[in-house]
């Protein structure tokens, strides 16, 4: 008999997880780089918490996953010399503390020794995993859209754009970065073009956002008017079949 | 609830993100102004279900885990040291780079400065210094007799004073570079110091290798962009009313859960 109750709490739980993505993806619409999320939920068949004769098909909600899509957000143009964007799929890799971590994040900038950093001041990676570094002094530094980086005439370096074969080994760490949470090797992405005064913006669509929202709240008091009404159902047999006996 | 939370994180980056348009609208006549603009990341995430996390004993894996971010945060605020256009004064004593550089300013406090805005005067002792009063580092001596001051492009101040057919060379002017400009502190008053991030100053003569050039009689114009800045002032208005929807819709779902019969 609570079996109702239960099922319908399970969504409640599933429903508030759920705006807690969409809260994030709205805090984030503005965040360069930022991959939109959303929550997949499957059926869970389990044994009914009580069972009358035999057991019957009780199938509670969960949590199966965080599907984060990497669809491309929408550039920008920034004019900035160091403001990189990729167009198509591909990473760039910084090189932190804790390993080599990805990002879309292409706001970089020359730290005091000459290095091309990160906005958190992790060097960028080449296309061969080493750091780059430029002399400022010799000019504007042009940056073509395989990545190469150049002075007047003369290369630089290039600026790695790496790729996976499946997209869902990285894991989000926060400060626009992801980690490749398997040993898949990442790939040079050769299909991406950097994009030089260009940013990416977030690919969250505010109106989908802000439909989910209003979507979730309402399911969320839907479930709880079923559960009130289990339990209006439940105080009117006891006392319906009180004054039977 | 994580959504209030998240929600509130949205709202005040947005905040950060209104008072950075501001001061870069509010200054868009400032001579030698940089815009600034908010840099934002992800906050953390949590992670309710590891992704790789082995679901059976015959070795299947969870393949897509379950994460929930806590937000967004203000990673920095990046002052973008861009070329503004040039003003046309004819002062002489208005300087204008035109590329990399700062002009050296001697503090009250024994410390240099380092600004952009090269609306200079000259005291009554002579010195060449800024709106403050602050001198120019190397100072440059400006005889009362001079008439005439001509700066070239590469720094050489000159004026004809009395008697002398030839100009007179009063001083050299030296400008500072910065590996990473954006790494300099701003202190107000158009001035900037010099910081680790920043790396150390490199003084060197204008027009130098790597060196801007130095124009008489213009001024450097902020480098604000007022239909940009207005831009992102509406996208900045929207995102911060998404995310106060949020809050509401939290609210409301905790208070049906409050409201879940007795």
């Amino acid at each position: 008999m609570d079996n109702a109750l239960y099922v319908g709490l399970s969504r409640q739980i599933l429903l508030r997880r759920e705006l807690d993505i969409v809260a994030n993806n709205i805090a984030n619409a503005d965040t360069t780089g930022f991959k939109v999320e959303s929550l997949m939920a499957r059926a869970e068949p389990a044994a009914p918490a009580h069972t009358a004769d035999g057991p019957k098909p009780v199938k509670f909600v969960v949590a199966n996953g965080v599907a984060r899509d990497f669809g491309q957000g929408a550039l920008r143009q920034t004019g900035g010399s160091f403001d990189l964007a990729i167009e198509g799929m591909g990473f760039f890799q910084v090189d932190t503390a804790e390993g080599p971590r990805f990002t879309r994040d292409g706001r970089f900038r020359l730290d005091d020794t000459g290095r091309v950093v990160s906005q958190t001041g992790h060097p960028v990676l080449g296309d061969g995993g080493e750091e780059i570094l430029v002399d400022p002094t010799r000019g504007a530094v042009a940056i073509a859209k395989d990545g190469t980086l150049s002075q007047g005439q003369e290369r630089v370096g290039k600026i790695g754009v790496f790729t996976f074969d499946d997209l869902t080994v990285l894991e989000k760490t926060g400060d626009n970065q992801l980690k490749n949470a398997s040993n898949l090797q990442p790939q040079p992405a050769a299909d991406a073009v950097v994009r030089q005064g260009f940013l990416e913006g977030s690919n969250v669509n505010p109106i989908v956002e802000i439909t989910r929202m209003i979507e979730v709240s309402r399911a969320y008091q839907s479930i709880t008017k079923m559960m009130d009404s289990e339990q209006e159902l439940a105080r009117r047999s006891v006392e319906r079949l009180g004054r039977v006996q | 609830m994580q959504a209030l939370r998240t929600a509130a994180t949205g709202m005040s980056a947005q905040q950060l993100n209104v008072d950075l348009i501001s001061n870069n609208i509010a200054n868009m006549n400032t001579v030698g102004f940089k815009r600034q603009r908010a840099e934002f990341q992800d906050l953390l995430y949590q992670t309710l279900e590891m992704p790789g996390a082995q679901s059976s004993d015959q070795g299947t894996v969870v393949p897509t885990g379950v994460q929930i971010g806590a937000g967004v945060k203000a990673g920095s605020t990046y002052r973008i040291h861009q070329q503004g256009s040039l003003t046309r004064t004819d002062n002489p004593y208005d300087l204008a780079i035109g590329g990399r550089g700062f002009f050296q300013v001697q503090m009250p406090s024994g410390e240099i400065g380092y600004t952009r805005a090269g609306n200079f005067s000259v005291n009554n002792e002579g010195l060449l210094v800024t709106e403050d009063g602050y001198a120019i580092e190397p100072a440059i001596n400006v005889p009362a007799d001079a008439t005439n001051v001509s700066i070239s492009k590469t720094g050489q101040v000159q004026a004809a004073t009395a008697g002398q057919t030839e100009p007179q060379v009063l001083g050299q002017l030296e400008l500072a570079t910065f590996v990473n400009e954006a790494g300099l502190m701003a202190i107000g008053d158009n001035l900037y110091l010099e910081t680790t991030a920043s790396g150390a100053a490199t003084v060197g003569a204008p027009g130098a290798e790597g060196v801007g050039d130095l124009i008489q009689g213009h001024i450097e114009s902020s480098n604000v962009d007022a239909v940009s800045e207005i831009t992102a002032l509406i996208v900045a208005q929207r995102a911060y009313e998404m995310n106060s929807k949020v809050i509401s819709a939290a609210d409301e779902m905790l208070q049906t859960a409050n409201q879940v019969s007795r």
